[in-house]
């Protein structure tokens, strides 16, 4: 039985299709990324799952359950884009309210992770910086041992330490045998963790790859500032530039794949500076998007 | 009942200063009846107002302004104190569902293992109980302060406990219409002035109905008619000021209940 069953998903607001036909199986004990530009329909997908809107059409299932049972969110921990905590709320008052609609805490469990990530629980939402209100979600989200858990964006303000240990708590509970579904719209948050990688774009799944071929076609957008001007732009034959462009010592250039080749030709000019924006889902997986809509 | 006892919790504060503010209302209301109380003058002068006036303030032909039951149907169960408690079940009513979907806190209750039927009866009954505890406070005050000015005098003991009752379900029916706008819609804003719009038509409808023949037939889908038609506190309880109103609130909760289940939430 896989963790997600999804079959022909389709969801219209109104006029407009945010998800059309998704297919998609889940295997359990896989960490599997969502991935695709804001607006694709990543967080569509995931309010289905959860049951907070309905489809149009087609069914998911989770652990062999419909999404319609209220009972399988009990299996589920979710960690929300945006977390709306009540600010009057203390953090304790958020682990004993709704650790109570799950039928109760498991408190060394929950110590556990307070500790982990540093979390003072008597202290208002309210009173707390973004990152810790971030990790009273966290610490929510996986406090019941949950067999599926549901991420999406789930790094998003935190700095890098806390990230670091956030992939830790993932990967500790994948090894206890949880599937992980993990929505984002940056290719590094599921680099990190992901096995296998979804894609979608405008409502569509585009593609199923796995994180090495991934990183075998995407494209890097990097930006160098030399010591000295290269000339007219010694990059047009290195395997693997789509585009490049000079201006005095800034070289600006797309490259699919491996940088290397590109690094070592420009190292002889002096590479005082390297900027990567790899973050821009639309540049990285060009070829991805472009291919179906040719077809079309 | 987690759901509802939270939810009770979260307005614990409010519940607390509308408490107050209730108590308040009572003392300044009895303590000024000894200045009134027989004087022969603020009788004449009730008489003499507009047909309007009287209906919207709960004047009665036969019961004087001046003794206890007419002093305190007029100047507290007449208006005030159903006002205020309307007030505070509309605004809980349109916060139980849609006020806390538009906060994004509803969601927080619905992605652990709870159903959304669930959610919309808890959510019910405690709004429904912070109504009635508001207007157990109204009926402790009244029988606690008005004696102490005599204020209690030629007031039936059940028929003050019934105009507490009905004041309670007159504020329980509007609480469950912004409840029920607000489960069907999802919009606070849609929940509070629709409820808060057919409180103010209902009133006009009850006040008007006194003078103009053309609204006076409009009076029987008034639930502030159903509750000031008889002065309770002088002529005991009636049913009609309770009953048809709690079986609309009910009505209102089985038809808004499904369609918040089925629903997308916002």
């Amino acid at each position: 039985m896989n963790a997600l069953e999804v079959r022909g998903l389709t969801k219209d607001f109104g006029s407009i299709r945010a998800l059309d036909g998704l297919d998609l199986d889940v295997e359990r004990g896989e960490v599997f990324g969502w991935l695709g530009p804001n607006g694709a329909g990543k967080t569509t997908t995931v309010r289905l799952l959860l049951d907070f809107i309905r489809p149009t059409a087609g069914t998911a299932t989770i652990l062999g359950c419909a999404t319609s049972d209220p009972r399988v969110r009990g299996r589920i921990g979710y960690l929300p884009g945006d977390l709306h905590l009540d600010p009057s709320y203390t953090g304790d008052e958020v682990f004993r309210f709704y650790g109570a609609l799950r039928g109760g805490v498991d408190l060394a469990r929950l110590d556990e992770l307070l500790e982990r990530f540093s979390l003072d629980p008597t202290r208002r939402i309210g009173e707390l910086s973004t990152g810790n209100r971030r990790k009273v979600g966290i610490v929510q989200a996986f406090v019941h041992r949950p067999d599926l858990l549901i991420l999406d964006e789930p790094t998003s303000g935190l700095d890098p330490l806390l990230q670091h240990e956030f992939n830790d708590v993932v990967r500790a509970s994948v090894a206890d045998g949880a599937t992980v579904f993990l929505s984002s719209h940056v290719l590094p948050e599921v680099e990190a963790l992901a096995t296998r990688v979804g894609i979608l774009r405008r409502g569509r799944l585009v593609a199923v790859v796995t994180v090495e071929s991934l990183r075998r076609q995407a494209r890097q957008r990097l930006s160098f500032v030399l010591e000295r001007p290269p000339g007219a732009s010694p990059l047009a034959s290195i395997p693997g530039v789509v585009d490049s462009r000079v201006a005095d010592v800034v070289v600006d250039v797309v490259v699919e794949g491996s940088a290397a080749g590109v690094v070592a030709t420009l190292a002889p000019f002096g590479i005082a500076r390297v900027t990567s924006r790899d973050d821009d889902l639309e540049d990285v997986f060009l070829g991805y998007y472009e291919t179906p809509e040719a077809g079309a | 009942m987690i759901v509802a006892r939270r939810a009770i919790e979260d307005r614990r504060r409010s519940l607390a200063w509308w408490s107050a503010g209730i108590v308040g209302l009572v003392g300044f209301t009895v303590a000024l009846y000894p200045s009134i109380k027989g004087n022969a003058n603020f009788d004449r002068l009730a008489k003499d107002l507009p047909d309007v006036v009287r209906s919207a303030f709960a004047f009665d032909d036969a019961i004087p302004i001046t003794s206890a039951p007419g002093y305190l149907q007029t100047r507290l169960f007449g208006a005030l104190l159903p006002l205020l408690l309307v007030v505070f079940a509309i605004g809980a009513g349109a916060r139980a569902i849609a006020g806390n979907e538009e906060a994004g806190t509803l969601e927080l209750i619905l992605m652990h293992p709870v159903s959304r039927s669930r959610v919309v009866v808890e959510r019910y009954v405690a709004m429904v109980a912070m109504v009635v505890a508001l207007g157990a406070v109204a009926m402790v005050a009244v029988f606690v302060l008005a004696p102490m000015f005599g204020a209690l005098e030629r007031v039936s003991t059940g028929g003050l406990v019934a105009a507490c009752a009905g004041a309670t379900l007159l504020a329980t029916f509007h609480g469950s219409l912004a409840f029920a706008l607000g489960a069907a819609t999802g919009r606070r804003a849609t929940a509070a002035g629709g409820a808060a719009a057919f409180a103010v038509f209902g009133y006009l409808v009850h006040s008007l109905g006194a003078v103009s023949s053309a609204l006076e037939p409009l009076r029987a889908v008034s639930p502030w008619h159903w509750y000031l038609a008889h002065n309770m506190l002088a002529e005991g309880p009636a049913l009609r000021a309770v009953l048809p109103a709690a079986t609309v609130a009910v009505a209102m909760l089985i038809l808004s209940g499904p369609r918040f289940a089925r629903r997308d939430l916002g």
